[in-house]
């Protein structure tokens, strides 16, 4: 009985000095006037370009079918700038101008490809393309 | 702590050991002595702002004064509660002891990060009673909105509008008639005036020559404020630059006696009709105060902005950051024979950063090279852009392309 007695006294010393400790303020408790700010949002076009890259290092059909078309666009107005068309451009021009890799997909007569579930560009390999497309 | 005790009493009496109880007491007493003596605060606040109008960047002074109307003195910590961009000096709580029957005065400075309709207060108090035992949270005073006009930007060019409109103003008009700029010399033909007479030329060619000029005239200038989407860091955001840029360009059109409308372009659609002067300046400015972001999926076609914003022969300006495909797509559609038009892209470059990731990475490239293109593509069809980067915006080049344009055009 005295054992058990002694324990709840030591019990209820360590919780007195817990409760005593939980109400000092702290430096969260000492924010309570302070709204937290949200952090903004990235435009949701800026993700729908990560996520179209994301999406075309696992698809040769996302390539083709959504990653070409915007690379075709910047391909013909930048080759436009410069007096080329891309759309008649011969293929020896092409790939002079843009390099085999770019050319190979920007081409105007690209087939549809024969493994749609086969591995795109990757992340990499795409900066390289652009750095291309950047110097034009 | 109350529970605590009572256990530790409840123990004691259960065990028969008086230590238990002896240990309780002095608590309980506490307890007992503190919710006597406390009693519910009488606090009044009053907050007072030394001016709510300013512009962008400036600061104001907010007094705040706290009386006690209780018995008690009172430990106070005070706030002011503000919205989030508006910055406090100083920032944290103010903690005191106020007397019975005291009062005091606290002085903060206000700064509104960035334009805008800003509320400050109500004055968030806490106060607890003198041994701490009891805490009341209250709200006193009453709100105040503080308006924060755009920092307006002093522009060195403007986008001269190709049509002007049949009243005086300060743009010399491609029409000839009655005017200070010259525009040409032709032979004399009855009914001009003697004072018209070339005379320099007439005596180079042997025969009547007189001298034509171009009138000045006013134009109506469409502000097209596109509200759809912006890109935001932690400091500013496209629609901060993009604000002040139509605050800018509508005081300088109005100082050269222009007509002036505002269309806020977005999830909801606000519009201003054209007017000149001063009037029209103060509500564009007041008009822009209100304007946000609102997130939508309406589409809104051309047809959706009254007819009697967009008069025959006036200048629009869109005002955009080019990040949402309705806006593009408005442009587009409002670029038609006869509309003369400019795009004012408020760069979101400045306010994102790639990601983390190589996919990211090429992600963010992909994305400015697609900008690029985007902007190629407008000029195009005939549409002169400028990036607008707090007032240096290239409009001597925007003014240069619209002049080829209307002569490739005319062509």
């Amino acid at each position: 009985m005295r054992l058990l007695a002694e324990i709840a006294l030591v019990a209820i010393a360590a919780g007195a000095v817990a409760v005593c400790l939980a109400c000092l303020p702290s430096s969260a408790r000492a924010q309570w006037h302070r709204a937290t700010v949200p952090q903004p949002p990235r435009p949701e076009q800026l993700m729908q370009f990560e996520r179209l890259v994301g999406r075309s290092e696992a698809s040769a059909l996302t390539v083709h079918a959504y990653l070409r078309p915007v690379l075709v666009e910047i391909a013909s107005r930048r080759l436009a700038a410069r007096g080329h068309a891309l759309d008649r451009m011969p293929e020896s021009v092409g790939r002079s101008l843009l390099g085999a890799p770019l050319w190979e997909l920007v081409r105007p007569d690209r087939p549809f490809p024969e493994d749609r579930h086969g591995p795109g560009v990757s992340a990499r390999e795409l900066r390289t393309l652009l750095e291309v497309l950047e110097e034009l | 702590m109350l529970a605590l005790t009572g256990g530790a009493v409840v123990a004691g009496l259960a065990s028969g050991r008086p230590e238990l109880v002896v240990l309780a007491t002095p608590i309980l007493l506490f307890v007992g002595v503190g919710l006597v003596l406390s009693s519910e605060p009488r606090l009044a606040a009053e907050l007072d702002l030394a001016r709510t109008r300013l512009i962008e960047g400036e600061s104001v002074m907010a007094t705040v004064r706290v009386r006690n109307d209780g018995i008690a003195a009172v430990d106070i910590e005070l706030a002011l509660v503000r919205t989030r961009q508006v910055i406090l000096e100083p920032e944290g709580p103010v903690m005191m002891r106020l007397d019975s029957g005291r009062s005091v005065k606290l002085e903060f400075q206000v700064r509104p990060q960035r334009w805008g309709a800003h509320s400050v207060g109500p004055v968030l108090v806490r106060a607890r009673d003198p041994l701490g035992m009891m805490v009341w949270d209250t709200r006193l005073g009453q709100v105040v909105t503080l308006r924060s006009f755009p920092r307006e930007q002093r522009l060195r060019e403007l986008v001269a509008p190709l049509r002007t409109q049949p009243f005086l103003g300060a743009h010399v008009a491609r029409v000839r008639g009655s005017g200070i700029e010259f525009a040409d010399v032709r032979p004399f033909t009855s009914g001009d005036r003697v004072r018209q007479v070339n005379w320099r030329a007439t005596a180079r060619r042997g025969d009547l020559y007189v001298t034509e000029r171009h009138p000045e005239h006013a134009s109506d200038v469409v502000l097209l404020l596109d509200t759809f989407a912006e890109a935001r860091d932690a400091a500013s955001g496209t629609l901060d630059a993009a604000v002040r840029a139509a605050a800018s360009m509508a005081r300088a059109h109005l100082a050269r006696r222009d007509r002036v409308a505002l269309v806020d372009f977005g999830g909801a659609l606000h519009w201003l009709e054209p007017a000149f002067g001063t009037t029209q300046l103060y509500r564009i400015v007041d008009a822009l105060l209100a304007s946000d972001i609102a997130f939508s999926y309406a589409w809104r076609a051309v047809e959706s902005i009254p007819r009697q914003l967009l008069p025959p022969g006036a200048l629009v300006l869109a005002i955009t950051p080019l990040l949402d495909e309705r806006s593009i797509r408005l442009i587009t559609d409002l670029r038609t024979p006869g509309r003369d038009l400019t795009v004012i892209e408020v760069s979101p470059l400045l306010h994102t950063r790639p990601g983390p990731t190589a996919a990211d990475a090429a992600g963010y490239q992909l994305w400015k090279l697609h900008r690029d293109a985007l902007r190629t593509r407008l000029q195009a069809l005939g549409i002169g852009t400028a990036v607008w980067d707090e007032g240096k915006a290239d409009l001597e080049g925007v003014n240069s392309f619209r002049r080829l344009a209307g002569q490739a055009g005319r062509g």
